[in-house]
C-alpha cells in the first residue's frame, strides 16, 4: 500500500506544497442484530480507499478516491491541489502546521482473540439465546442484541517523512428489552444503551461483558418501569451512573473543549463553545475535585492509537484539572493558537473519504474515593438515574438536558423505589460545579461512544469515557413536557 | 472502472443461483466550507458502494464493498455464502420479491449542478464573506454539490435505477451577539437564490443583536419553515413507519382514522412528485405509493414495507429501507399542505409569541407521544400585538409534538424544502402552545 500511497506524495512534492499526505484505509466490519427472535442484520463490510490532504501555498485541498491504481491515486492528489487552489480565493493567512517529528512505525491494539474469527453461528446461537430470555415476559414487545466489530487498516504517509501503519481493533456488543403496555412504553438495556458497550480489543471484550448474567434483570427492569411512577420534578441531589456519566462528559466538556468548535469553525453546524481560549487556565469549569484527562494511550480506549490522523505521536493531557480549564482537543493547524507549538494530538478522520478534523480524544474522569454507597447515604432527597436515553445541548454546550433509562428514588441517605422517565438539565460549568463527591477507581469503568457525529459533510468517529459514578448537588429533575 | 450494470450482472452470476439482490450507490459530492470569513475546509470525494444480500430459505448474509475487481467480488460472494450456509433458518424472512413496473422518476439529475466546480463554490464563500467584512459581520457556511445514483438489482429480475443531483447553499451570519441563518437546498443551481439567502441570514442577525432574556414557559410560537420540519419531521418517523406502528409504539397505533391533531394538518408522504419528490422505487426495488399519512387532523395510514406489511395485514406501501433494517420502513419525502397567507401574517395574527428560526440538537424523549427537547437557535424574537418586538436570548423546548400540533393554529401558504431524515417540504407554521421549559445564556 505504501508503494501506491507515494504517488500522492510524489505529486505533492512535484507541486510545491507545504504539506501533503495520503491515508490508505482498508475498514472491515461486522454488524450482527437479533430482534424479537428474527435476525434483523447480519452485515460484512470491507471498504479501502485513500485520502489526500495537500496544504498549498497556505490554503488546504482535500480529494478521496477508492480506485486502487497508481494513475487514480495522482488524478485524485491533483483534484486535491485545485481544490486548494479554489481556497486561496478566500484566505486571511497561510495555513502553518505545528511541528511534529517524522516517525516511521507500526501499531496495533493489543487483542487476545480476533473477533472476524469467531464463527457467525457461534455469535448468533449466543444472540439468539439471549433474545429468548429477554422475550420471557409477555410485556416485552421488542427485544434487540446486537454485536459489532470493526478493524480499520491505516498505511498512513507525509510529505514531511512520515511512514505510519496502524491497525485499530474494536469489539461491542448490547441488549435491550423494551416493553409496553397501555400506552407506555419503556426500556432498559445492558451494559448501555444506544447500541451496546464497544471497546478497542477483539471477542474477549464480549465475552468479559458476561451478557447472559444480565438478560433475566434487564427484562424485569424494563417490566417494572411500566408501572412505576414518574420521576418527580424539582430541585434535587443526584446521582449519575453508567453511560450516562459518560456521555455528560462527552457533550458539555469533549465537545466544547475541541478548538476548532471554540475558535468558530464549526459554527454553520455543530455549533461553537463558551470555553473561549481567553479562559485557558483561568476558567472554573468545575469544583476542585473534578479532574478529565484526555488519553490517546488509555488501554481499550476507542481513541487509542499510536499516531493521530496528523500524524501526531499519541499524548495524554488535562483537559479540567483540578476544576480549572486546562487544555483542548487540538490539531497541528489550531495548536498555534493558544500558544502550543505542539499539537496535543487529536485530529481524526472517519474512514478513507473524510478530512483528518479535530475530535474528542478518550476523555474520563479521574475517579474520586467515595463509594456509591457513601454517594447515596449523604443525599436526603435526591435520584439516581443510570444509562442514557436522550440528550441535546445547546450550541455553545451551555444548557443540556439529559433523559436515562431508569431512576432510584432516594431518601433519607437510602436507594429506594424506581422511577420511570427521568430527565435532568443543567448549565455546564454551574453543573459540575456542583460535583461534590466521586466514587473510587473501583467503580471506574471506560464506557465507549462508537456514534459521534461532527463535521461538514458528517463524519462519525469513536472515543471511550471513563468514570465512576458522581454525586451533583442542586440539580434540576424531572423536567417534563 | 466497470458500468455499474455489468457490475450488477457478474454479482448475480457469481451468487451460483443463491437468490440474490444488489444495492449500488454511485457518488461524487463536493463540498467547501467557510469560517470567520475564510475557507475553512474545502473537500471532494468519489465512490462507489455495492451491497450484496443472499437470501436462502430463511437464511439471510449481507456483505457491503466498494471496490468491484472479480477477485474482491468472488471473495465477498464466497464468504456470504459461508455465512449463509452455517446459519439457522429464519421463518419470517421474505423471499426477494419479483419485479414491477416502476413509476416514472420526477427528474432530479442537472449535469450543471452535478459539475459544479470548487472555483464556482469558492467565489459564492468570497460573495458572502466580502459583504459581510464590510459591514463586520462573519460568515460561516458551506455551498456543497454533487450527484448520486443508486441501483437496485435481484436475481428475480428486479432492475431500478434513480439517478439525482443536489446543490444546498447554507449560510450562518454573525453580527456581535446576533446570528442569523438560511438554507435552501435544491436538485437544480438554477433554483437557488444565493444573493437572497444571504441577505436574509445577515438582516436577520443584526437584527439578533443584544438579545433579552425571556423566562420559560409556554408561548405561541410562529415557526419558520425550517423550524417546522425539524418538528415535523419527528412525527413522520416516529409516528407513521409500519414497524414501530406494528409493535404498539407509535401515537398512530389503534389510532388510524381517529382525529388526533389539528384540523389544519395534513401530511401526505410523494416521492413520485411535488416538492419533496425522489428515488420513485423503494431499497427492495418496488414502486413508491403516494401515502396520506394525515388529513385534517385525522391519522389516515402509515408506511410499511412488505415484511411490516404483512405482519399488519396491510399492503406494502413501497417504503422498504437498506434490509434488514432495524427501523423499519420509515417516510422519507414528507409534504405539509399549504395553507393560506405568508410568514408575516401568521406573524401580524400573534399578540404575544416568539418567532423560531431553527431548532438545535432536538432528540426524542418519549416515542409514544413524540416528546421531544431542543433549542432555538439563530434568530429567535419576542412578537408583541403582531409585530416583532426585539430578539431574545435562546431557549429550550420540552413537550409532546402530538400535544403541539393538535394545537397547530395556521398554515402559511409560502413552502420550503429542508432535508432531515429525507426531502421535506413546510409551510410556516403557528402553533397555540409550546412549552420552554429553560433557557439559555446567550
Amino acid at each position: 500500500m505504501f508503494k501506491l500511497a507515494t504517488k500522492a506524495i510524489e505529486i505533492a512534492d512535484k507541486h510545491g506544497a507545504d504539506f501533503g499526505d495520503i491515508r490508505v484505509v482498508e475498514d472491515r466490519g461486522q454488524y450482527l442484530a437479533v430482534k424479537n427472535g428474527e435476525t434483523a442484520g447480519l452485515t460484512d463490510e470491507t471498504t479501502l480507499g485513500y485520502g489526500v490532504r495537500v496544504l498549498y501555498k497556505g490554503a488546504w485541498g482535500f480529494a478521496s478516491g477508492s480506485e486502487m491504481t497508481g494513475r487514480a491515486v495522482a488524478a485524485t492528489a491533483l483534484k486535491a491541489i485545485a481544490i486548494a487552489k479554489a481556497s486561496r480565493l478566500l484566505m486571511r493567512g497561510r495555513v502553518r502546521l505545528a511541528p511534529e517529528p517524522a516517525y516511521q512505525d507500526f501499531w496495533q491494539t493489543p487483542f487476545l482473540k480476533d473477533p472476524f474469527a469467531v464463527p457467525v453461528q457461534a455469535k448468533l446461537d449466543l444472540m439468539f439465546r439471549l433474545d429468548a430470555v429477554l422475550r420471557r415476559d409477555r410485556r416485552i414487545r421488542v427485544s434487540a442484541v446486537s454485536l459489532r466489530f470493526n478493524r480499520e487498516h491505516q498505511w498512513h504517509l507525509t510529505t514531511e517523512g512520515s511512514r505510519i501503519e496502524q491497525v485499530l481493533l474494536s469489539s461491542g456488543a448490547g441488549m435491550t428489552a423494551t416493553a409496553v403496555q397501555d400506552g407506555e412504553s419503556q426500556l432498559r438495556s445492558y451494559p448501555c444503551s444506544h447500541g451496546g458497550q464497544m471497546h478497542g480489543g477483539g471477542w474477549e471484550v464480549v465475552e468479559a461483558m458476561d451478557l447472559p448474567a444480565h438478560a433475566d434483570r434487564v427484562r424485569d427492569e424494563a417490566v417494572a418501569l411500566l408501572k412505576a411512577p414518574r420521576c418527580p420534578s424539582g430541585v434535587k441531589d443526584l446521582i449519575i451512573s453508567g453511560n450516562q456519566l459518560a456521555l455528560q462528559i462527552h457533550e458539555s466538556v469533549g465537545h466544547a473543549s475541541e478548538l476548532d468548535r471554540v475558535l468558530g469553525y464549526e459554527e454553520s453546524y455543530a455549533g461553537s463553545s463558551f470555553a473561549t481560549t481567553e479562559k485557558l487556565g483561568k476558567f472554573r469549569y468545575g469544583s476542585p475535585i473534578v479532574n478529565l484527562v484526555a488519553d490517546a494511550t488509555l488501554p481499550g480506549g476507542l481513541a487509542t492509537a499510536g499516531y493521530d490522523d496528523d500524524a501526531v505521536k499519541a499524548q495524554r493531557w488535562h483537559i479540567v484539572k483540578d476544576g480549572v480549564l486546562a487544555g483542548y482537543m487540538t490539531n497541528r493547524e489550531f495548536c498555534g493558537r493558544i500558544g502550543r507549538d505542539r499539537s496535543w494530538g487529536s485530529c481524526r478522520a472517519d474512514g478513507y473519504a473524510n478530512i483528518p478534523i479535530t475530535r474528542i480524544c478518550n476523555l474520563s474522569l479521574m475517579p474520586g474515593s467515595s463509594s456509591t454507597e457513601e454517594l447515596v447515604s449523604g443525599i436526603k432527597d435526591g435520584v439516581l438515574m443510570e444509562n442514557n436515553v436522550s440528550w441535546s445541548i445547546d450550541q455553545k454546550r451551555l444548557n443540556f438536558q439529559f433523559g436515562c433509562e431508569a431512576g432510584w428514588e432516594i431518601k433519607n441517605g437510602r436507594k429506594g423505589r424506581l422511577l420511570k422517565n427521568p430527565t435532568y438539565q443543567g448549565i455546564t460549568p454551574e453543573f459540575w460545579g456542583s460535583c461534590d463527591a466521586i466514587a473510587g477507581p473501583q467503580e471506574w469503568r471506560p464506557w465507549g461512544v462508537a456514534n459521534c457525529g461532527k463535521g461538514q459533510p458528517g463524519q462519525v468517529a469513536m472515543m471511550t469515557h471513563g468514570s465512576s459514578p458522581a454525586r451533583f448537588r442542586k440539580v434540576r429533575i424531572g423536567v417534563h413536557g | 472502472m466497470r458500468k455499474i450494470e455489468h457490475i450488477c450482472e457478474r454479482i448475480l452470476g457469481l451468487a451460483g443461483g443463491v437468490p440474490c439482490e444488489v444495492t449500488a450507490e454511485e457518488r461524487e459530492a463536493a463540498l467547501t466550507r467557510f469560517a470567520d470569513n475564510v475557507i475553512s475546509q474545502n473537500v471532494a470525494s468519489s465512490s462507489l458502494n455495492v451491497s450484496v444480500r443472499l437470501l436462502d430459505a430463511g437464511r439471510s448474509a449481507k456483505v457491503n464493498l466498494n471496490q468491484a475487481d472479480d477477485a474482491t467480488l468472488k471473495a465477498a460472494l464466497a464468504s456470504a455464502r459461508e455465512i449463509l450456509k452455517r446459519q439457522k433458518k429464519d421463518p419470517h424472512q421474505p423471499a426477494l420479491p419479483g419485479p414491477r413496473r416502476l413509476p416514472p422518476a420526477a427528474g432530479l439529475y442537472d449535469a450543471d449542478t452535478a459539475g459544479l466546480t470548487p472555483a464556482f463554490r469558492a467565489a459564492k464563500a468570497a460573495e458572502l464573506a466580502r459583504a459581510c467584512r464590510r459591514t463586520g459581520q462573519t460568515a460561516y457556511g458551506t455551498v456543497d454539490n454533487g450527484w448520486s445514483r443508486v441501483t437496485i438489482a435481484n436475481s428475480r429480475g428486479v432492475f431500478a435505477q434513480h439517478r439525482e443531483s443536489f446543490v444546498t447553499h447554507s449560510v450562518t451570519v454573525r453580527d456581535r451577539d446576533g446570528f442569523g441563518w438560511a438554507e435552501q437546498p435544491a436538485r437544480a443551481v438554477g433554483e437557488i437564490d444565493f444573493a437572497g439567502l444571504n441577505e436574509r441570514a445577515r438582516a436577520k442577525a443584526a437584527a439578533g443583536r443584544a438579545p433579552r432574556e425571556v423566562k420559560p414557559g409556554r408561548y405561541t410560537v410562529v415557526l419558520e419553515p425550517a423550524a417546522a420540519a425539524g418538528l415535523v419531521s419527528y412525527l413522520g418517523v416516529y409516528g407513521f413507519g409500519g414497524q414501530l406502528y406494528n409493535e404498539g409504539r407509535s401515537f398512530a397505533s389503534g389510532a388510524l382514522g381517529k382525529r388526533v391533531l389539528s384540523p389544519l394538518l395534513t401530511i401526505e408522504d410523494n416521492a413520485l412528485d411535488g416538492p419533496s419528490a425522489g428515488m420513485p422505487f423503494d431499497f427492495e426495488g418496488q414502486p413508491r405509493s403516494r401515502v396520506t399519512l394525515v388529513e385534517n387532523g385525522v391519522l389516515k395510514a402509515v408506511v410499511h414495507d412488505r415484511k411490516t406489511a404483512k405482519k399488519a395485514g396491510a399492503a406494502s406501501t413501497g417504503h422498504a429501507l437498506p434490509q434488514p433494517n432495524y427501523m423499519g420502513p420509515i417516510p422519507l419525502n414528507l409534504a405539509v399542505k399549504p395553507g393560506q397567507g405568508t410568514l408575516e401574517d401568521l406573524i401580524k395574527g400573534t399578540e404575544r409569541g416568539l418567532l423560531v428560526t431553527q431548532f438545535h440538537y432536538t432528540n426524542l424523549l418519549r416515542p409514544l407521544t413524540v416528546e421531544m427537547t431542543g433549542m432555538t437557535r439563530n434568530g429567535t424574537f419576542m412578537i408583541e400585538d403582531g409585530r416583532i418586538a426585539y430578539p431574545v436570548k435562546n431557549l429550550r423546548f420540552t413537550q409532546s409534538m402530538v400535544e403541539a400540533f393538535a394545537g397547530l393554529e395556521a398554515v402559511a401558504a409560502e413552502k420550503a424544502l429542508v432535508m432531515e431524515w429525507g426531502a421535506l417540504s413546510c409551510p410556516a407554521v403557528r402553533l397555540a402552545g409550546l412549552n420552554f421549559s429553560s433557557s439559555t445564556k446567550f
